[in-house]
């Protein structure tokens, strides 16, 4: 049997409370102390990214409508997301923790695992509450004075988060063998990083209702009746402090969605912003320099019903066009009445990879051609160039901030 | 309520220039319409881009009302791109 993990807590997580709130908050100083909203787009209907602490103690929840919040809360200020800004914060709160460790990683735009077993002696000797008071310190005079954020410390990164999201906001918790159990006892399992809906469900058809009976299960039901899989087993761990998350995940796909800005748009104007998703999509995929040979386009529509087509090609491609003219072909089968339209390039490789192709002369052209298109839009801002199909897309299809990825940041 | 106005005014700025984490310190500006607004604190500034072009963006408050700057790093302009203010 494994036992709880005895070693100093080496590693630290640190979130950034209601962070795009808080970064608007700290932007704009008459903000402050006043219920925000942080949408994508400001009108009632669109969903809310981040509320301020002020708004979710009056009751506003992210994902809901700002219609909705204003119910709650008529005073709430909504206003359009500035990933510039949010962009620029986390590079700070990188810079500043990597100043304690090079063993750094962002898990998305605003919270972050710093590994301290490899770090200098100096650091190591500090105590690392210390350290995580001095990061909290650092962000007010690093960033700006209304920066806030919790820092959870343990063995492992699953209960360092869950160590970071027991105060909030600005808390600074310890999780260690000692106190795993009173922690645990405050918590639900839906509390629990990784458990939702579906896996409550496992774990309360063989009796688990609690974080408690959650630790105090064993391997093998874990393994063989709740999760039928290796996955009981890195639970298994995962709650007694033991390292399982510390995996690097490779790009797998590359996509956009975009909810229609009015819901009488013709079919035409849809496939213009479908058009768009493409060009944006085909240059993130070029960025990280690959090429797709899977696309897959969904359509929600306002009766909520979801459809989807996918095709595979015998070539990889990566040019807007080239995805467009996929996505448009697939399109042509979408239902009527949409509401949100979205496209995924998958069976991603290299685009350097050598093929020999019987198109390898049209390849090597179309590649240059996106080349210098990409080229002439890094000098001189993005969507100098593109499709005249778009020319009137880029007052709504505007670009976001990716959640839960790092990678364009 | 929300009330932003978007702009895009040539300004005129006194700067400090000095040390430490944000050495450049718009302190008081002058809008097209012969207004001069001290600025009290420097909310946040995070710099931009147009293309290379680099956009130094300064979110300012004079304890009344909240204002976007923007400094042309390339161009060496000031331009004020949004006043928000009466949120109550």
């Amino acid at each position: 049997m494994t036992e709880f993990n005895n070693e100093r807590p080496f590693i630290m997580h640190v979130d950034l409370n209601s962070c795009f709130a808080t970064v608007e908050q700290q932007a704009r100083p008459m903000l402050r102390g006043k219920p925000v909203a942080i949408v994508n787009r400001r009108t009632d209907t669109t969903a809310i990214v981040t509320a301020s602490y002020e708004a979710k103690v009056l009751g506003v929840k992210v994902g809901m409508k700002l219609r909705e919040a204003r119910l709650l809360c008529p005073d709430i200020i909504g206003l359009e997301s500035d990933p510039a800004k949010y962009r620029f914060v986390y590079h700070k709160l990188l810079d500043i923790m990597h100043d304690y460790s090079a063993h750094v990683t962002m898990k998305s735009i605003d919270e972050g695992v710093i590994d301290f077993h490899d770090t200098t002696a100096a650091i190591r000797g500090r105590n690392l509450e210390d350290i995580g008071l001095e990061i909290k310190e650092r962000l007010k005079t690093e960033i700006g004075v209304w920066m806030r954020c919790n820092v959870g410390i343990s063995t492992n990164r699953f209960l360092a988060k869950t160590a970071a999201g027991l105060h909030k906001p600005d808390g600074l918790d310890i999780i260690t063998p000692g106190n795993l159990r009173e922690v645990l006892k405050t918590l639900k399992l839906t509390d629990l990083t990784g458990i939702a809906g579906r896996n409550e469900k496992r774990l309360n058809s063989v009796g688990i209702y609690t974080p408690i009976d959650f630790l105090n299960a064993d391997v093998v039901t874990l393994q063989k009746v709740v999760f039928k899989s290796v996955v009981g087993q890195w639970w298994y761990k995962r709650l007694r402090g033991w390292e399982v998350d510390d995996v690097e995940s490779d790009v797998k796909r590359v996509g956009r969605q975009y909810v229609l800005e009015s819901f009488d748009l013709s079919y035409e104007q849809i496939l213009q912003r479908l058009h768009h998703l493409c060009e944006s999509v085909g240059s993130r995929m070029r960025a990280q320099n690959k090429a797709a040979r899977g696309i897959y386009v969904y359509a929600k529509t306002l009766d909520r019903t979801y459809w989807h087509a996918s095709s595979m090609s015998q070539i990889a491609f990566c040019s807007d066009q080239t995805v467009f003219v996929q996505a448009q072909r697939l399109f042509e089968n979408a239902p009527t009445n949409m509401r949100e339209i979205g496209i995924h390039c998958y069976e991603l490789e290299n685009i350097d990879d050598p093929q020999l192709s019987l198109f390898k002369d049209q390849i090597v052209r179309e590649r240059q051609i996106t080349g210098a298109i990409d080229d002439i839009n890094k000098q001189f801002g993005e969507r100098t160039i593109h499709s005249a199909d778009t020319l009137g897309t880029g007052i709504y299809v505007k670009q976001k901030v990716p959640f839960g990825s790092t990678r364009y940041l | 309520m929300n009330d932003e106005t978007f702009l895009n005014e040539r300004i005129n700025v006194v700067a400090v220039f000095g040390e430490g984490l944000n050495p450049c310190r718009p302190i008081r500006f002058r809008r097209p319409n012969g207004r001069e607004i001290e600025v009290s604190e420097i909310g946040l500034r995070h710099p931009s881009t147009q293309g290379k072009r680099i956009i130094h963006v300064f979110d300012v408050t004079d304890g009344g009302a909240d204002y976007r700057l923007e400094f042309d790093s390339e161009r060496l302009t000031w331009h004020l791109k949004m006043e928000s203010d009466h949120y109550d």
